[in-house]
């Protein structure tokens, strides 16, 4: 490969779509983005309360009513002075937004029967607070009904209210305070932003193929420069600006959060519940709860000194090193499905056996969390075509090195496998026009020399 | 001293053969003729010599030793699929690709706003592609692959998307670059422009060479050895085919004699399109 040519052609790739106005707009809005959506949820949460819903209770049991408490998001009130079908057929006109019927106390099972009407549907919300209040009360005359004296004293003593503290130890027996909430979040992050750099920048790989082929320039370049160095020019150019653009969103996250933290007097969260932040962001109540747990005012203390027992400077590296082959070997095969279709809309078809080991990769990762040394995360971490992206998903809860090393062989070894196959495609398909390739195409391309 | 030096050199893809033992000589100096039907094997040879693809079996030498990546320094090359960046600025694309062309930076400017000087175009430099015409885009074409002063020249199909005025531009630039010593290689179906600008030509079909040669033997070989004679008589003007003879001289007198005007006596030579037809349809 002639260096100087490759350079000129790395030197194009990368100037012409870092001085492109769309570089520049990605890189300074993203990190705003970011920062706005750590805040975002709060704000939502504000926004979206809703007045108190009015609710009629008639209480045939007459042991619930006393212990239904209003609160922010629904308020009771006694109905029991109207008929339930009155009160059903005249809800809105006495101004009530459900009627909640308990039946009278059933001896033998020691129940009751809870039904609520309303025009419109409650929400889960507050369906679940209705249903654990009646429930509380219920479990409440049953336990009274056991007649042990002094019982309210006795279940406030007995009541605890523990909290796990998870400490790390390390090789020299040092004690680190940790807790599973920031790796999990640690781990699904950096499994995301790998996974979309891959496919970002490899799918750039993609449309700069196209766009060569589909201008005809392309038989001019390769008559002055090998295919190959053209290849990997670009992709090695594409690869430069990936991580101009990674190290740039650092930076600018950094002096955002430094000027917001100074600002706001180092208070970024302090107003957001991070248990609604979790919720809105789509995960699941049990976990949700080991995140409020941690993010509890307070323990900021606990998530930051986690986040510094981290080994940063294990997944720096292991990020670049797993970006730069993981890319190298996507891109490498975008290029050649690139070389074989003259538009963008013809690639569906050959694309699919790229698209779906990458998205695997991703669903793995962002279930890496749970179990980290399962199986499916370990084998997703080896095999080169996933591994990418399951093993920074992984690397939060610690690899062995052992892992990481025959990860890493492996990958690169495909990659070079892979790059030299695709190379070869895509020489003949740079130069096949007007007609539509498929798989067969490419498998002929890649006999013919 | 032949500049490309084609030995046996054969290419098939897959079953589908592409070339079958080609031998060529393209001598230095001059412009030479890369003619045969769509499909026969042109733009494969023409990727060959280009190093672009590379042959299954024979070689290509290139002034008298076997063609390296260095050589095609000094090949310029315009495809017929050919085209531009279209969202780059003129100027930068030129310089771009004159640095693959392994310019320097400096040089390729200056030899850049040369030509755009002569071409009278300086005020494209900073538009992009995509705001010029075709034909505009076609001028910027052919600058980039003459600006590196190629020893050799080969042109796909030239003048094909170029109006008249521009065809007889770039026409006359060829001409030009020919008297400068250049060879150029000029690939075409235009069999007009074969007869007007090529001194040798050599003709492809289905994967095989069928003739190479002088343009004006190939003609006379091929031609019915017949003279036209046009004569004005009292009737008018006449024209007449007649076989040739080694010596016209009887034959003119004879007219002479009759008393008529004699506007012209020549050689009747096959034009180039009938010869390509005869050969090819010949082969079948």
């Amino acid at each position: 490969m002639n260096l100087h040519i490759t350079g000129i052609i790395i030197s194009r790739e990368y100037l012409n779509r870092v001085k492109k106005k769309s570089f520049l707009v990605t890189t300074f809005l993203v990190p705003v983005l970011f920062a706005a959506i750590c805040v975002l949820p709060s704000v939502i949460m504000f926004a979206a309360k809703e007045e108190a819903k009015k609710v009629a209770v008639i209480d045939g049991s007459g042991i619930v009513m006393h212990t239904l408490e209003d609160n922010e998001t629904v308020s009771f009130v006694n109905g029991s002075e109207y008929e339930p079908d009155y009160l059903k057929a005249n809800m809105s006109d006495l101004g009530y937004d459900a009627v909640l019927l308990i039946s009278p106390l059933d001896s033998s099972s020691q129940s009751v029967n809870a039904d609520i009407y309303s025009a419109k549907p409650m929400g889960i919300e507050t369906d679940e607070i209705i249903s654990n209040r009646i429930n509380k009360a219920v479990e409440a005359y049953r336990i009274e009904s056991y007649g042990i004296a002094d019982l309210e004293r006795i279940m406030a003593e007995v009541k605890s209210d523990i909290k796990l503290h998870s400490y790390t130890l390390g090789e020299d027996g040092e004690e680190k305070i940790s807790e599973s909430g920031v790796y999990m979040i640690v781990s699904m992050v950096l499994g995301m932003i790998i996974y979309m750099f891959i496919a970002i920048f490899g799918g750039m790989v993609m449309s700069s193929v196209i766009e060569e082929k589909t201008s005809r320039v392309v038989e001019v370049l390769v008559s002055s420069v090998k295919a190959t160095e053209l290849m990997f020019g670009k992709i090695i150019g594409i690869a430069l600006v990936a991580i101009t653009q990674f190290l740039l969103w650092i930076v600018l996250t950094l002096a955002i959060v430094g000027v917001v933290g100074a600002v706001a007097g180092q208070n970024l969260f302090g107003d957001s519940d991070p248990a609604e932040m979790v919720q809105q962001m789509g995960i699941s109540a049990d976990q949700a709860e080991t995140v409020a747990a941690v993010a509890e005012p307070g323990e900021m203390s606990v998530v930051m000194s986690t986040l510094g027992n981290l080994p940063i400077g294990e997944i720096l590296v292991c990020f670049l090193i797993f970006f730069v082959f993981g890319y190298t070997l996507y891109a490498s095969m975008y290029a050649a499905i690139g070389s074989a279709v003259e538009n963008e809309g013809d690639t569906q078809q050959l694309q699919m056996p790229i698209t779906v080991p990458l998205l695997l990769g991703f669903f793995i990762a962002l279930y890496a969390f749970k179990a980290p040394d399962s199986a499916i995360a370990f084998w997703g971490s080896m095999i080169p075509f996933t591994s990418p992206i399951v093993m920074l998903a992984r690397l939060p809860f610690e690899v062995p090195v052992w892992q990481i090393i025959v990860s890493v062989v492996a990958l690169i070894a495909t990659t070079a496998v892979f790059a030299w196959l695709s190379a070869k495609i895509y020489k003949v398909g740079i130069l096949m026009f007007g007609k539509k390739s498929t798989w067969k195409d490419l498998w002929k391309w890649l006999k013919q020399n | 001293m032949a500049i490309i030096g084609i030995k046996d050199v054969s290419k098939s893809f897959g079953q589908k053969v592409a070339l079958d033992h080609i031998n060529l000589e393209i001598p230095e100096g001059g412009i030479f003729g890369l003619l045969g039907p769509n499909g026969a094997g042109k733009t494969t040879l023409i990727r060959i010599i280009n190093r672009i693809t590379i042959p299954n079996g024979g070689e290509v030498f290139f002034n008298g030793r076997p063609i390296t990546q260095r050589d095609v320094e000094k090949i310029g090359y315009m495809p017929e699929e050919r085209g531009l960046y279209r969202k780059m600025k003129v100027g930068e694309q030129a310089m771009y690709l004159a640095q693959l062309k392994g310019m320097s930076a400096r040089d390729a400017q200056k030899e850049l706003k040369n030509w755009f000087t002569r071409f009278e175009i300086q005020s494209w430099w900073d538009k992009k592609v995509e705001e010029l015409s075709k034909g505009m885009a076609q001028k910027i074409q052919f600058i980039t692959t003459v600006v590196h002063k190629p020893t050799l020249m080969i042109l796909d199909e030239p003048f094909s998307g170029f109006d008249p005025v521009n065809a007889e531009l770039i026409r006359q630039e060829i001409l030009r670059l020919k008297d400068e010593g250049a060879t150029i290689i000029l690939s075409t179906h235009n069999m007009e422009s074969v007869e007007e600008l090529c001194d040798n030509i050599a003709l492809i079909d289905r994967s095989r060479l069928v003739i190479t040669g002088g343009v004006t033997e190939i003609r006379r070989k091929y031609g019915n050895n017949n003279v036209e004679l046009v004569y004005t008589d009292s009737d008018g003007r006449h024209t007449e085919v007649l076989p040739k003879e080694t010596d016209g001289t009887d034959t003119l007198r004879m007219y002479l004699d009759k008393g008529v005007q004699i506007n012209s006596y020549k050689e009747l030579m096959p034009r180039m399109n009938d010869i390509f037809i005869k050969l090819v349809k010949g082969e079948e």
